[in-house]
């Protein structure tokens, strides 16, 4: 049976055709204004790179912030369900689930057949989120991807000392005013990053193995920081883009409700 | 649903005040369900709950309060900046909690840049935050103060006869909204969490005199009927102010009804009655401080938890929602303990911090309602 999941997030927007356990295609594009014509643009995408027609998808559920709004989905879950059932699939040891979206953070904790025990997310604020880095990229002057590597040179990483985007953002510019290297305010911003997001995660009550999904997985600098803080091994899926997480999981919750199995 | 009801919960401005204040009576704004509403009725005035719906921005609010407060109180300032509270006669200030308290200065304030928008009676009242024998006979001198003052500004008298009569009438409001809640938490609730909470905000906008026979024709129209709301996921809301609409169209939007709350202006306003034999200020007094399920009475959590673990049972719930508006230190803590202990109770809890109703924040809180939602329905 072929199923399909559509993540319509505030940055990105990501598609996945499975079939079985294999993924057949998947595309991640910039979300659009509007949130119906980015599920379009990137499932047509992801049914291209898949080979197939929208005709031989089974069934497709959205999730994301903009899942209300994609037309052509038999039914939508919570980004909270999907990125645990996307990081149970590619991590079958995940207990703990760390995603780290575009405009929020969450930490999910699972049970032994994965479902959902609790969840945590990050309050109406940008720090700890993906905007968090891609501000601060933009400020350091490097790709996102970049910035990630950067933890690795740093010598003396900086401290920044404001929790708020918008501040932090003024501390950046003053330590690269007082000639810090970018390196060590790059891991500076890493750190802040891992120590927002290691809150969340020991207020959850993190269970072994502890799973990253999301754009920000694939951020060593981050997932380094994070390992030193929590003293605890986190897990990066492998098998695919840390960032389809959401829209994976949407695929396998849309087999399970195409074989009558609830979702 | 009645009209005038509807255009109660959802206006600041609606046909009861238009016609009280033809009659040439006096109105009185009030912040807290810790004001003894029964003073201001026995005076021949009408107390009205002030509330910040209708704000599209809190910019005189943020300029006279600075960021880091409550939404609530902001949004009230800012209707009263933008003349929306030009009907009322007087309002009485009191230390609900801190970013309450400041409402006082800050509405005196902004009366100063704004000439015109502080009524020609604004008085403050000190509440307790304690039980004991000596905490209550200065909140009884709190009272028999802001009755003088009342007096002395509107020539009513508050005798002994008009404050019986007051206790009566606000103790008939309880007992309708009592019957209210009894029909919630049926198996199949005639009316939705939306509906019920239209019926209860009403009354905060409306003489009970007018409320009180509307409301009884609303429930017994109601009675009986089916809501279609059997098999649902019933969600408790609890924590700080919500008296607006938008939170439960939210909740309810995702497939849940709310059948029971413990949230100011919802079930907190009515639940106790006033001792109707010889009533007093001491009478009042107790009612006010005792039967108080707000977080701004200190050491009484446990207590709180019991209404709390009470209500879940007779409703039957199914999960716990534990918003506070952001920066409400009283709920936002105690929201962190309803949580470690009704979760340990095997009871689903979402603890949910938000922007004030008008202001709020829909996206973010739906996408947290609905995976609770799924939370309970996978344990199911």
């Amino acid at each position: 049976m072929i199923t399909a999941g559509c993540d319509v997030g505030s940055l990105t927007s990501k598609a996945v055709v499975l079939k079985g356990n294999r993924i057949l295609g998947s595309a991640v594009i910039r979300s659009r204004t509007r949130p119906e014509a980015a599920a379009r643009q990137v499932f047509d995408e992801a049914l291209a790179a898949a080979g197939i027609e929208e005709a031989d998808v089974a069934c497709c559920l959205g999730t994301g912030y903009g899942m209300k709004k994609i037309p052509f989905v038999s039914g939508t879950k919570s980004e909270i369900a999907c990125h645990a059932a996307g990081a149970r699939f590619l991590a079958p040891s995940a207990m703990t689930v760390i995603d780290i979206g575009g405009q929020d953070c969450k930490a999910t904790r699972m049970d032994k057949e994965g479902n959902v025990e609790r969840f945590l997310a990050n309050d109406k604020c940008a720090a700890g989120t993906g905007r968090f880095l891609e501000v601060m990229a933009k400020i350091l002057d490097v790709t996102l991807d970049e910035l990630g590597a950067l933890s690795k040179k740093a010598r003396a990483p900086v401290t920044l000392a404001s929790t708020c985007t918008v501040w932090a953002q003024a501390d950046v510019i003053q330590y690269l005013n007082s000639g810090e290297t970018v390196q060590d305010v790059g891991a500076g911003v890493n750190n802040a990053m891992a120590a927002r997001v290691a809150t969340l995660a020991n207020s959850v009550g993190m269970a072994p193995d502890v799973c990253m999904t999301g754009g920000v997985a694939k951020n060593q600098g981050v997932v380094r920081a994070l390992e030193k803080l929590l003293s605890i091994r986190i897990v990066i899926p492998r098998k695919a883009d840390p960032q389809l997480a959401g829209a994976i999981g949407a695929a396998i919750l849309a087999r399970k409700a195409a074989e009558g199995k609830g979702a | 649903m009645n009209d005038i009801l509807v255009t109660a919960a959802t206006r600041v401005g609606n046909p009861a005040v238009d016609e009280w204040k033809a009659e040439g009576k006096g109105i009185i704004g009030h912040v807290c369900s810790h004001v003894p509403e029964e003073i201001i009725t026995a005076a021949g005035l009408f107390p009205y709950r002030l509330r910040g719906i209708e704000t599209q921005s809190t910019s005189i609010g943020d300029t006279y309060f600075g960021p880091f407060i409550c939404s609530c109180p902001k949004a009230i300032l800012e209707n009263a900046g933008r003349g929306k509270y030009s009907f009322l006669d007087g309002a009485i200030m009191v230390q609900a909690c801190d970013s309450m308290r400041r409402l006082d200065e800050c509405w005196r304030k902004a009366g100063e840049d704004y000439p015109g928008i502080v009524p020609p009676f604004f008085h403050y009242m000190g509440v307790p935050h304690k039980v004991t024998d000596y905490a209550i006979d200065w909140f009884v001198e709190e009272l028999e103060k802001f009755a003088a003052a009342l007096e002395a500004q509107f020539g009513g008298k508050v005798t002994s006869e008009a404050l019986a009569e007051a206790v009566s009438l606000h103790n008939e409001t309880r007992r309708l909204l009592i019957r209210l809640e009894e029909m919630r938490a049926m198996d199949n609730p005639p009316l939705s969490g939306e509906e019920a909470m239209t019926l209860i905000l009403a009354g905060t906008a409306m003489p009970k005199s007018v409320y009180n026979p509307l409301l009884a024709e609303e429930l017994d129209a109601v009675s009986g009927r089916d809501g279609g709301h059997g098999g649902k996921i019933r969600i408790l809301l609890a924590g700080s102010v919500v008296d607006d609409l938008a939170m439960f169209r939210t909740i309810e939007a995702e497939g849940a009804v709310v059948v029971a709350d413990t949230v100011c202006f919802g079930s907190r306003d009515y639940d106790g009655l006033v001792e109707e034999e010889n009533p007093s200020f001491k009478s009042l007094a107790r009612r006010y401080l005792n039967e108080q399920f707000c977080p701004r009475m200190f050491g009484y959590y446990q207590k709180r938890l019991d209404v709390l673990k009470k209500k879940i049972a007779d409703a039957n719930v199914d999960g716990v929602i534990l918003q506070n508006i952001r920066f409400c230190d009283l709920h936002g803590s105690e929201n962190g303990l309803f949580e470690r202990d009704l979760e340990a109770m095997g009871i689903p809890c979402l603890r949910v911090e938000r922007e004030y109703g008008p202001l709020g924040d829909e996206g973010r809180v739906r996408m947290r309602v609905s995976a609770f939602l799924e939370r309970i329905a996978q344990a199911a």
